[in-house]
């Protein structure tokens, strides 16, 4: 089986570097865009021979962003679909609630844990393996919620 | 650690270049205020700072620009005002972020009481808020910033057998991915065999860790069997699995080999990373219900909440221990198996029968605008590499190792005509001098190209310098009492690196003058009939192999007679010469100098460093400088660089035997002038071009070399005509050389002290170029 692909996108280049490197440490396979534009031309791209399997998401990016980018993705061919995991700092309810009208599957507050980032990403994924990896390095303090 | 170190220097990268970004903004917009989509890039901006700044713990840092955010928000959604008051405290935060991100970039972390000036900034920028709480913002950086970098590791290969997952609790600290575990059984007939296992188990290569495994029951006493071997072993070997199999090759059957995976120790979850686990699977789980359940949710969305259902039943199912599981079900009411999810999906589809979710269905972009889009619209099947620039940072000395060796090079070429020279005259090899020639042209074409080549990355655009100007003028003028409006042209305009950022600062001395000593305060202006506001245009244009930059203010314009007098009292010109002079040509006694003109010293400019500090500046890069004034309506001036100073043209001359090199961008042109034309007044001598009277002066007279400059053989003169402070001077020398291309190399050492030269150069064939620096010389 090969890796599962990952994009990537955000317009801060340090957030794309750190994303990057969690989710590649991980094992996947990772590429990035710098803004919903360039991330759409990426999946057009990619086309449906080697298609991403998630896509970690920025919401606020100059030219198209990242509510933008995932309502022209699920617009797009059945074989280009994959979950959207949305990062942002926006903390507010209706931002999550925006994300969800977009399309987005699921919405994590930055700055985000390591653990909890690979975490959503391996559940989204499907990927049971990294997901008990992430969830054992997780430091456990609120768990109880 | 050295990932972490990398994401730092990106993140001060970046951070710097957002802090650019910031100050840049907040200039446009007090220009334009009502522009929003300024304000957006503003606080995109700030946004990606303080994003960037909670993958750190740079608390400090993150109180400030986090307290910036906020603010602007405010003012983005419309709810706030933007006025000068937020302006000069945003100004303040970011410049004291620059001193935060400084001293991260050089010492990796902030500076000891960083945080009490942050709470002080941050608590003006929420002043701005007015009264207006903002609770959450008020959240500690630390508290949940994560700390870099706790990556986890790769995922296992292929899933342990139980027994090997459930390894006695001492072995966890040994236990590494890549190391194996044997689960050895003897037969209970070994001992008949000349099987030896307990000998078997302890000479394990590798061996870690020994567990004897004992028989689930051993059954009573009367009917035990010692000849019977009733136990197994386990073992923890550091050995790769090919050994053990070496080692345990008598007995295959009655061994179970399997190796770690990468952190297989760690899969042996604890109820409380189960239960986490668990929790977000429920809390994933839930979040697709409500995807699907929003009023529209497109095809697309469908098809990915089912994939992402199909997904967590996957993982669910694969939890250890029921608790897990049961804790999923008990939350959400999750589904056992895939035909839930399937049937949720299907729901889903029914219910909102918009979308098309089949994998063949015509689910073209539709929304899609080739507007909204450009580039989309033509989709590359490969997948290749295309569309948008890719930028590529490279540390500056690599480009500067190129430039000097594109610089070597362009002399090394230069051997090549004097090869063919000799290989015609000395070695009678006409055929071989003109194939060399050729070579030559070839040679001379591919460096050319290459020098241009490299010379266009290191060209910047004027504006980077251009950037610091708008908050210099803005803090000046206000402390001035003045009101001064900054006008920007042609900061596309591209030079040299190295030129760009020998301008900055005589270019920042120029402003100062013009704020200080040009334009006027309002009232004066006002009751000069012009408007309140002065207005400050600093504007670039390329002409040819130059580069132009004018600075023009509608100030006052030089006191020509105040400029008069201080020269005289400062004993830099005789008073009857000082009379004498036009008023154009009194304006330029500025530039002498020890001139300053200021009558009081302000902090801003007349610290006795006048503008001679700014033209040699600008002619350290072999460029002029040039003013304009008009009385009463203001000054221009104007600055004339060179495009690149890495490579020189110069031309040859010979004189009094010798040969020197002059500057081609000095030169206006060369002319053969008959020694009967030429005027003699004294000791000084004139010659009529086209119509205009052209001082001549002798270079040998100017070197000092006694020897009266050669006629040839038609009792010419030759002279180089040169331009000198905006007027033609010409230059007898003996005999013109031809031209060249060479790097020029400052005088060093005991020939540093000498006027009258520029420097020297290396020749291709080996011989050493005096270049001339006729400013001097004149």
């Amino acid at each position: 089986m090969t890796a599962a692909r990952i994009l990537v996108v955000d317009d801060a280049a340090t957030i794309r570097m750190y994303h990057r490197k969690l989710l590649g440490d991980a094992g996947w396979q990772t590429d990035e865009a710098i803004n919903g534009l360039e991330a759409v031309e990426k999946v057009i791209a990619a086309g449906a021979q080697r298609p991403f399997d998630l896509y970690v998401v920025d919401v606020n990016m100059p030219k198209l962003d990242g509510y933008g980018f995932v309502r022209e993705l699920r617009r797009l061919p059945a074989s280009q679909q994959a979950p959207v995991m949305m990062v942002s700092t926006e903390a507010q309810l209706q931002d999550a609630s925006t994300a969800q009208d977009a399309g987005a599957n699921c919405y994590l507050v930055k700055p985000t844990r390591p653990a909890e980032l690979v975490l959503t990403a391996a559940l989204l994924l499907g990927d049971a393996e990294a997901a008990a990896l992430a969830a054992a390095a997780h430091p456990i303090a609120g768990v109880a919620r | 650690m050295n990932t972490s170190n990398e994401i730092l220097e990106q993140f001060v990268l970046e951070a710097r270049e957002c802090l650019e970004a910031i100050g840049q903004r907040l200039l446009d917009i007090e220009r334009r205020p009502d522009a929003p989509d300024l304000l957006n890039d503003l606080f995109r901006s700030v946004h990606t700072l303080k994003g960037n700044c909670g993958l750190f713990e740079f608390e400090a840092l993150e109180h400030v620009v986090h307290a910036g955010e906020d603010l602007l928000d405010q003012v983005r959604a419309g709810r706030l005002t933007y006025n000068t008051a937020m302006a000069d405290a945003l100004f303040a935060a970011m410049d004291h972020s620059a001193e935060l991100i400084d001293a991260i970039a050089a010492h990796g972390q902030l500076p000891d009481g960083a945080m009490a000036r942050s709470r002080e900034l941050a608590r003006a920028l929420r002043g701005c808020l007015e009264g207006r709480d903002a609770p959450a913002a008020a959240r500690p950086a630390g508290a949940n910033a994560p700390a870099l970098p706790a990556p986890p590791a790769a995922p296992a290969a292929a899933a342990l057998p139980d027994w090997a997952t459930a390894l006695p609790a001492g072995w966890q600290p040994q236990a590494r991915p890549g190391y194996c575990v044997v689960r050895y059984r003897p037969e209970p007939e070994c001992f008949f065999k000349g099987e030896d296992p307990w000998q078997t188990a302890q000479l394990t290569p590798g061996l870690l860790a020994l567990q004897v495994l004992q028989p689930a029951a051993w059954g009573p006493l009367e009917a035990f069997d010692c000849y019977r071997c009733q136990v197994g072993f386990l073992i923890l070997s550091s050995s790769p699995e090919a050994y053990l199999q070496e080692h345990f090759r008598y007995v295959p059957e009655q061994c179970e080999i399997a190796t770690l995976p990468a952190e297989a120790a760690a899969p042996q979850l604890g109820d409380a990373h189960q239960q986490l686990l668990g929790q977000r699977l429920a809390q994933l789980w839930s979040d697709q219900i409500a995807v699907l359940q929003r009023p529209v949710p497109t095809g697309g969305t469908v098809a990915a909440a089912h994939q992402v259902l199909l997904n967590l039943l996957g993982v669910r199912s694969g939890l250890q221990g029921a608790d897990g599981a049961a804790l999923v079900e008990a939350r959400t009411g999750m589904p056992g198996d895939e035909a839930g999810a399937s049937a949720l999906a299907s729901w889903a589809r029914q219910h909102h029968p918009l979308g098309p979710v089949a994998g063949d269905a015509p689910a073209a972009p539709r929304g899609i605008s080739a507007a909204a889009m450009p580039g989309a619209s033509v989709p590359d099947e490969n997948g290749a590499e295309r569309g948008g620039h890719k930028v590529l940072k490279v540390a500056q000395d690599k480009i500067d190792r190129l430039m000097d060796l594109i610089g070597e090079m362009v002399v090394a070429k230069n051997a090549l005509p004097y090869l063919a020279q000799r290989a015609e005259t000395h070695f009678r090899q006409r055929e071989l001098a003109r194939e060399i020639k050729n070579q030559y042209a070839v040679i001379n074409r591919i460096a050319e190209d290459m020098q241009h080549a490299i010379m266009q990355v290191r060209m910047l655009p004027v504006g980077t310098v251009f950037q610091r100007f708008g908050r210099l003028v803005r803090d000046l003028s206000k402390r001035l009492g003045k009101e001064v409006q900054l006008v920007i042209e042609g900061e596309d305009t591209e030079a040299d690196k190295n030129v760009i950022e020998s301008l900055a600062d005589p270019l920042i001395h120029i402003l100062r003058n013009s704020l200080d000593h040009g334009i006027e305060t309002p009232e004066v202006r006002v009751a000069a009939g012009k408007p309140g506001h002065g207005t400050l245009r600093v504007s670039a244009r390329q002409d040819g192999d130059r580069v132009v930059l004018d600075i023009r203010d509608d100030g006052a314009g030089v006191d020509t007679a105040r400029v008069r007098a201080k020269a005289v009292e400062r004993g830099l010109i005789p008073a009857d010469r000082a009379d004498a002079l036009t008023e154009a040509e009194a304006a330029q006694l500025i530039f002498l100098p020890g001139f300053s003109t200021a009558e009081s010293i302000s902090d801003l400019s007349g610290r006795g460093v006048g503008m001679d500090v700014v033209r040699s500046a600008v002619e350290r890069v072999n460029g002029q400088v040039q003013l304009h004034s008009v009385r009463g309506q203001g000054t221009t001036l104007t600055l004339t660089l060179p495009l690149s100073m890495a490579v020189t043209h110069v031309m040859m001359i010979r004189s009094a035997g010798c040969r020197f090199g002059v500057p081609m961008d000095l030169i206006v042109e060369t002319v053969r002038v008959p020694a009967e034309d030429i005027h003699r007044f004294k000791a000084a001598q004139t010659v009529v071009l086209r119509g205009r009277i052209v001082p001549l002066r002798s270079l040998n007279e100017l070197l000092g070399m006694d020897e009266p400059q050669t006629l040839n053989t038609e009792r010419e003169h030759a002279v180089l005509v040169l331009r000198w402070g905006g007027e033609p001077v010409g230059l007898v020398v003996d005999e013109f050389d031809g031209t060249s291309d060479i790097i020029l190399r400052p005088l060093e050492g005991v020939l540093g002290g000498m006027t009258g030269f520029a420097g020297s150069a290396l020749m291709g064939d080996g011989s050493v170029l005096m270049i001339l620096n006729p400013k001097e010389l004149l």
